[in-house]
């Protein structure tokens, strides 16, 4: 029996999930973070669940953590006091950046300040060309020099990202041995370590971010670690969550922290991948909404799908282009700033707006009696019925129903000439439409017609809202699983290892040096193995390989599956349908005579998927849904624009077989499932609600 | 309709176009289009008035596209099309001013009926003629020009205009597929609207139009009332080709109407920086925006209120058949223009004037050892102008959006050596908000003949002025390693081993730099944003560079002579 734990540190909780591999151990737990010392609500909440689960911790062998803590190291700028060092003349490549406005219309827009001020940003008089051949050639008392300035400023942390080092390492490493040999106790990355890719702005941004939080990560990681060994009695490895989906060991973590700075998110989508492998869905629409934000992420044919970018600390709440450019791998996804605490107000105009401002958990909703004023998301769905006041968070926190009626009639209700319940529908109905139709354009982007998918809901405000979601995008069917406030927890449980590597070695298809081409490949599969045959026998890594292509004159990239073994110009044809099919499949056509360019070349390194196993419940045809009913309340129904009374029922009383019809409310301790119209409702042996639409419009 | 219903259908017709520009970005060939989002998508009416717009593009396309429906429909009137017909234009007196910029619009109909157009305006990569540059005489030199015309006729392509097409563009294979992505993005927007109208158990857009744009409209003219009744004026001279281009603005406030006049500004010139009014109407309309409006949407209402006009055959409405590629030349400098004139009307509002005109280089020429040919065009950013509270954005493209090109790739493409590229200290206006820094780039071309160098700036005679005693920008200037001369809009041999330094100017401040807090202009110099010298000759603020603080006493009787 193989015992794991996952252990994901969010905003407000902390959730936990112990599980084995046979299912019979299915244990979650919740308790408060505690911002100040992450791992003290780690270790509570894992001694919860061991007691609970009746589990001996020495049985335990192995723990995977994620963890918000580095995120918000760098939205509040708490991290190292940070320099860097770049060849001469490019200092500011990280201000000067893309050059461009985000927003086209707001004349007072701000930009990221890097996190590196310029009096900290050193430059070496030293140049290596594009094809890697040095012009010239660095000098180690210009770095010893640079040292003695380091040491002046107090610096932490130091990046180092010379221009056209991803062809070229030699002079970034060497800087890296004098810094490490002069500067102990200095945390240092260098850009063709953590992403040997070109474009300057983007790998010297992702190099600061590394740097930045490097020693937060590493004491923090340590800790936990330490703690978990003496205090909890765990001699199992610990694992952290990556934003690509798997899992590394804490070296990596500790070494390359950037890449576990999604996580949270990340193991959201991959949880809704398991689920749909699970009941059969090759395509899902995962859709998460919590207090401030909603994320979406399509899984089709049965992965998420990485992308190699995104950003921090957006200035403009979600704004593309407004954060800091972090160039790792990451489950791709869209977030928008529509979430239970999202702010509706109206504007000059008399138009209702949704989000994206939010009033956060304190003052929170005005329904939260802790000061707030303004309507949000939260108050418009308890006033339409669909939250009970008396059963927020399982009971562990009561609405004031009364305020929220207020602040909707007041803020709302008066400007625009609407009841109650008008005012309050429009607000909940323009959040679906703002997160359908964000959905609509993240599927659009990668070629998918959305509204084929079935719909996986989760998160605190996920279950409230999806059938009115679904009903926009004419989704077919929505899949809401049992503790839907634990999802990314469980989400770590199917992470396998995976270390991701790249290499810039740009060619055209037509005339690739094969050899080199191997050459990067190879390499990078040999240093995968050795990195994974550390902690799993080193015939279980696998191996994926991936280039990043586009036509001629294109300007972004697209991930095309590179076949394994060797490679030459017989297998050209292969790599060419391979790009040709992936390109279809987003855009819909393809080009016959245009050049094919290859920029990068990658190599995901994996270990085994875990398995997972739900429980299953048994039948039991003698419960009828009736005997689930706590009782029945007046929720709003848009067809018939009015109140109408509804059943309320008992998620946890529900069982495997149980039929009823929509509309209707499911309570759980984490969520509200909201039918507010039409559909049929059944149970599925994992306990899944599974609700089918009935024919809409 | 009520407002929420309102509210729903709008946002829902705001995805729709959302949606059409998305599946036409995606799919672009042309990389100034994916990266810069050198496109605009929108669906009119069947009267052609504009309903709604996608969320990105440029102010040039957006604004331009807005009033071109209209002339379309005058070739094409609604009654005369049929389902599966699709029509083209690139002609710049009816659209955007420039021959790259192919608008493609699409009828969609609901069971035979007309209900609206899904239309879109895309760079082409290649148009023929001389390329995209500003040297043409005339429109003739420019390229291709496509009257509205059929590109397809009842769901049949007319193949004579893609053979035209074929036969006149140096990237055929593109330009079909950039117009193939613009004609599916369109049916991506015709059929998720047709889906709306299902949905909602709409007939058509006409009343959900008049909806939106009476409202937008009224909105509109309430911001217009708000202002000051009056007018107000500013005189902005700028570059130009070969001798200066003045741009007289009148901005004539009546009540809830809101009147441009470029009357007094320059003729038209030989070059091709001739502004067509389209263009002129949608940078001028699009600064008015910015000042007044961001948060009103973008349709036939917000334009219905204002007025503008230029003299006929002057440079800002230019004739047939002036040159015009270059438009963006003078175009970008509309915004500030309406900044500096509505400075007096809402003096908190606006922006000081930045570098405006993007910075377009273009290198061509033979590469050392391979011999191989190379040619290589990229456009910076200088400084944008300050604000009332705000410095204003180092090297930042304002009112163009395009993004830059990082050195690394420039390097990979083309056999040039970016030496530096960093900001220029003190280039950004003294003000008690500084304008932006512009940025120094150094280039070097691995070559042993000489080279073909084409450069279109600005901003070298004449700086962007400072607001509300701001002090104007730096000027951009010139360099090359070997004394070879260069103005601000060249096309030259220059020999091999010629290196050439481009300083972009900066932008202008805003509000008296004796005001500005010297904790900030600390700040600047120790991050070399502003020289020691310039701190005390311009802020009069006396900097201890050992120690990194402010002379406090030094600098009360600095500030306090100079203000004398």
């Amino acid at each position: 029996m193989n015992l794991r734990i996952g252990a994901d540190i969010g905003g407000t909780f902390t959730d936990l999930i112990l599980i084995d591999d046979s299912g019979k151990t299915f244990q979650v737990g919740k308790v408060l973070t505690t911002p100040d010392q992450p791992d003290d609500a780690v270790l509570v909440g894992i001694g919860q669940v061991l007691a609970e689960a009746g589990v001996d911790p020495g049985s335990i062998s192995h723990v995977v953590h994620g963890t918000t803590l580095l995120t918000n190291a760098l939205i509040e700028r708490k991290g190292a006091r940070t320099a860097l060092i770049t060849t001469a003349g490019f200092r500011d490549a990280i201000e000067i950046a893309r050059e461009h406005r985000y927003d086209m219309y707001d004349l007072y827009l701000r930009r990221p300040e890097p996190l590196a001020p310029r009096f900290l940003r050193f430059e070496i008089d030293e140049r290596l060309l594009a094809d890697g051949t040095v012009r010239k050639p660095l000098n180690d008392g210009d770095v010893r020099s640079i040292i003695t300035s380091l040491k002046h400023e107090e610096v932490e942390a130091v990046a180092v990202s010379l221009i056209h080092a991803y062809v070229n390492d030699t002079h970034e490493r060497r800087v890296a041995e004098i810094l490490s040999r002069e500067l102990p106790g200095v945390a240092v990355t260098i850009s063709s370590d953590l992403v040997p890719e070109i474009r300057e702005y983007e790998r010297t941004s992702t190099t600061l971010v590394n740097v930045y939080v490097k020693n937060i990560a590493q004491k923090y990681l340590r800790r936990l670690q330490h703690r978990l060994r003496e205090e909890a009695g765990i001699a199992g490895t610990l694992f952290v969550m990556q934003s690509n989906g798997g899992v590394c060991e804490i070296d990596t973590a500790v070494q390359y922290p950037v890449r576990v700075v999604e996580s949270g998110p990340a193991a959201g989508a991959l949880a809704a991948a398991h689920y749909g492998g699970l009941l059969g869905y090759k395509n899902l629409l995962s859709f998460d909404m919590g207090g401030t934000t909603a994320k979406a992420c399509l899984i089709a044919d049965g992965e998420p799908a990485v992308t190699g970018e995104f950003e921090v600390d957006r200035q403009y709440q979600f704004k593309k282009g407004s954060g800091l450019a972090v160039k790792v791998p990451v489950i791709e996804m869209i977030e928008i700033g529509t979430g239970g605490g999202s702010i509706a107000r109206v504007d000059a105009m008399q138009r209702l707006h949704v989000g994206p401002d939010s009033a956060g958990a304190r003052p929170g909703p005005a329904s939260y009696g802790l000061g707030g004023s303004e309507p949000t998301v939260t108050d418009a769905d308890l006033v339409l019925g669909y939250l009970d006041p008396a059963f927020f968070l399982g009971g562990s926190m009561t609405l004031n129903m009364n305020d929220a009626c207020r602040a909707i009639q007041h803020n709302i209700g008066e400007r625009l000439n609407l009841t109650l319940m008008e005012a309050a529908w429009g607000v909940h109905q323009l959040a679906n439409e703002s997160m359908a139709s964000a959905a609509r354009i993240h599927a659009i982007e990668r070629g998918k017609d959305v509204g084929k998918f079935p719909i996986f809901a989760f998160g605190g405000a996920g279950p409230v809202h999806a059938y009115g979601i679904a009903g926009i995008l004419g989704s077919p069917r929505i899949i809401y699983p049992l503790g839907a406030g634990v999802m990314s927890a469980i989400g770590f449980m199917t992470a396998p290892l995976s270390l991701d590597f790249s290499r810039t070695f740009p060619g055209t298809l037509n005339n690739l040096d094969w050899q080199g081409v191997n050459n990067v490949l190879n390499d990078m599969e040999v240093e995968g193995k050795k990195a994974l045959s550390r902690i799993i026998p080193a015939e279980q890594v696998s191996f994926q390989r991936y280039a990043d292509m586009r036509y001629r004159k294109q300007g972004h990239e697209i991930r095309v599956p590179v076949p394994g073994g060797i490679l030459s110009d017989s297998r050209r044809g292969e790599l060419k349908t391979s790009f040709m099919q992936v390109y279809a499949s987003i855009y819909g056509h393809t080009m016959a005579e245009t050049p094919i360019d290859i920029v990068s070349w990658r190599v995901v390194a994996q270990g085994p998927k875990p398995r997972v196993t739900l429980p299953r419940a048994k039948a039991d045809s003698s419960r009828e849904a009736e005997s689930a009913r706590k009782g029945m309340r007046q929720i709003y129904l848009p067809k018939q624009r009015n109140t109408v009374e509804a059943p309320v029922y008992d998620r946890y009383a529900l069982v495997l077989g149980t039929v009823f019809q929509g509309p209707a409310i499911i309570e759980e301790r984490e969520s509200t499932v909201v039918v507010n119209g039409p559909g049929d409702i059944r149970v599925d042996e994992y306990r899944n609600l599974i609700v089918d639409l009935l024919q809409q419009g | 309709m009520d407002q929420i219903t309102l509210d729903i259908l709008w946002n829902r017709l705001i995805a729709t176009v959302n949606e059409q520009a998305a599946a036409l970005m995606r799919s672009s060939f042309t990389s100034i289009v994916r990266e810069a989002g050198d496109l605009s998508a929108g669906v009119f009416d069947c009267r052609g008035r504009m309903v709604a717009q996608a969320v990105t593009g440029t102010p040039g396309h957006i604004n331009s596209l807005a009033t071109g429906m209209i002339h379309i429909l005058e070739r094409f009137p609604a009654d005369s099309l049929v389902p599966g017909d699709v029509l083209i234009t690139n002609d710049p007196w009816k659209t955007a001013s420039q021959l790259n910029d192919i608008t493609i619009a699409t009828p969609i109909f609901s069971s035979h009926k007309l209900v609206a157009f899904c239309v879109n305006c895309c760079h082409a990569l290649d148009i023929g003629g001389r390329g995209l540059s500003a040297d043409s005489r005339s429109v003739y030199e420019e390229g291709l020009f496509i009257p509205v015309m059929k590109l397809y006729e009842v769901g049949k392509p007319v193949e004579a205009i893609f053979e035209f097409l074929s036969a006149n563009v140096r990237t055929p294979e593109e330009v079909h597929g950039d117009i193939h992505s613009q004609i599916v993005g369109n049916n991506v927007g015709g059929k998720q609207l047709l889906a709306f109208l299902n949905e909602f158990g709409l007939a058509d857009i006409e009343s959900l139009a008049d909806e939106i744009i009476g409202r937008t409209e009224k909105g509109m003219r309430d911001r217009i009332r708000a202002l000051s009744d009056g007018e107000y004026r500013i005189k902005l001279t700028i570059d130009g080709f070969d001798a200066p281009v003045v741009i007289n603005t009148r901005i004539i406030i009546d009540d809830d109407e809101l009147t441009v006049d470029f009357e007094g500004s320059s003729g038209a010139v030989p070059q091709g920086i001739n502004v067509c009014l389209n263009y002129t109407r949608a940078y001028t309309t699009y600064g008015i925006k910015c000042v007044i409006s961001p948060d009103i949407p973008n349709n036939e209402g917000s334009f219905k209120p204002i007025t503008v006009t230029a003299p006929p055959g002057s440079i800002l409405n230019a004739r047939h058949p002036s040159a015009v590629g270059g438009r963006h030349l003078v175009g970008h400098f509309l915004p500030s223009a309406v900044m500096g004139a509505f400075a007096q009307a809402l003096p908190e509002r606006v922006m000081a004037p930045g570098f405006d005109g993007l910075w377009d280089t273009h290198i061509a020429g033979v590469e050392r050892g391979t011999g191989k040919h190379f040619s290589f065009t990229w456009f910076s950013a200088g400084g944008a102008g300050a604000l009332k509270d705000q410095d204003g954005l180092s090297a930042t493209a304002y009112p163009s959006g395009i993004a830059g090109v990082p050195a690394e790739v420039i390097e990979t493409l083309a056999p040039l050596v970016i030496r530096r590229r960093e900001l220029r200290a003190d280039s950004g206006g003294p003000g008690t908000f500084r304008g932006g820094l512009g940025q120094t780039m150094e280039i070097e071309v691995l070559t042993d003949e000489p080279y073909l160098f084409n450069g279109l700036y600005e901003r070298i005679n004449f700086p962007a002025p400072g607001l509300h005693g701001g002090k104007q920008g730096q000027t951009g200037r010139l360099l090359t390693s070997n004394r070879a001369e260069l103005k601000s809009k060249i096309s030259c041999r220059l020999p091999e081993d010629t290196v050439v330094t481009l300083e972009m100017p900066g932008g202008g401040g805003f509000g008296s730099p004796m005001q500005r807090d010297p904790m900030r202009v600390l700040n600047d110099v120790r991050n070399g944003y502003v020289t020691p010298t310039s701190a005390s000759k311009d802020y009069g603020v006396v900097i201890d560079t050992e120690r990194w603080e402010i002379d406090g006493s030094a600098t009360k009787e600095l500030r306090h002579q100079m203000t004398e």
